[in-house]
């Protein structure tokens, strides 16, 4: 809910002025109201959390106002930075302890025959043949990080902690797993594999 | 997390599926999808008329969970806030 009477953008590109000082205050209170309404319930989160939280949120708001375009209240725009902000830190502990060199590891074993085991797949004729081109395509047309990445995404591991595992950015990760999406599908094209054979392919 | 024996499940052998057949040539990234996460969230409150922008969050929320976790978690905070 957007606080009747401050016009933020303007509050707070006020430089030491009052209204500014108001307007951070105002804008730190709101988030952390919210905070606390997303975090509520998680055993891994305490008060000194929500405030440590609200505290860096309401810098990168501030430091991002110039990405504003309006398009939503300026509140629900700060709180989505905010969440933001809290879960990619939450998720950086939670996951750290994860190893680049054991996922690149087991990434590289996607590669044996024995990583889909015949028992998944059943009699079914064409899902043993969309699963051929599967293993064929991860072994030929996947690199060894987008193999450890789809792992590691099988593996509920998220793509913040994929990101600073492979040294690259959140959306750079994002940008491997598409395009390591995209060759799995060319490749099932390419065997006349239809869109609609995917969709059906696990349904019984 | 140390190096397994990895095999697939079913279940995971079905996301993989999943995902190939979700996959478009132009997807939204994390960063784009949380630029307009405000403005879809919003949108979906109020029961509003999906636009394409506004499609290709919901797509890019299908394949990412980090980002369907945020967006849950700010629909949870606007709805709070009534």
């Amino acid at each position: 809910m957007d606080s009747p009477g401050i016009d933020w953008m303007t509050a707070l590109r006020s430089p030491d002025s009052l209204e500014q000082t108001e307007a951070v205050e105002a804008l730190r209170e709101i988030l952390h109201r919210g905070l606390k309404v997303a975090l509520a319930g998680r055993a891994d989160v305490d008060e000194a959390h929500v405030e440590d939280f609200a505290q860096e949120a309401l810098v990168r708001v501030i430091d991002r106002l110039d990405q504003f375009q309006g398009r939503s209240k300026f509140t629900t725009w700060a709180q989505s930075i905010a969440i933001n902000t809290a879960f990619t830190e939450l998720r950086r502990k939670r996951w750290q302890d994860v190893s680049l060199d054991a996922l690149m590891a087991d990434g590289e074993r996607m590669t044996e025959p024995s990583f889909i085991p015949e028992d998944i797949i059943g009699s079914n004729e064409e899902r043993s043949r969309l699963v051929a081109v599967l293993r064929e395509a991860i072994e030929n047309d996947l690199t060894p990080r987008q193999r450890a990445g789809i792992l590691a995404e099988l593996r509920e591991v998220p793509f913040d902690q994929v990101a600073s595992l492979l040294g690259t950015s959140r959306n750079t990760a994002y940008k491997l797993m598409h395009d390591a999406r995209r060759a799995l599908r060319k490749r099932l094209s390419e065997a006349g594999i239809t869109p609609e054979a995917v969709q059906t392919a696990f349904c019984s | 997390m140390k190096s397994t024996d990895p095999k697939l499940t079913r279940d995971q052998l079905q996301s993989i599926v999943q995902w190939v057949d979700l996959t478009r040539e132009n997807e939204l990234n994390c960063g784009e999808c949380l630029k307009h996460l405000g403005e879809f969230t919003e949108q979906t409150i109020a029961g509003a008329p999906v636009c394409d922008l506004m499609t290709s969050v919901e797509h890019h929320l299908a394949l990412c969970p980090e980002c369907r976790e945020e967006f849950t978690a700010l629909k949870r905070i606007l709805e709070s806030e009534g």
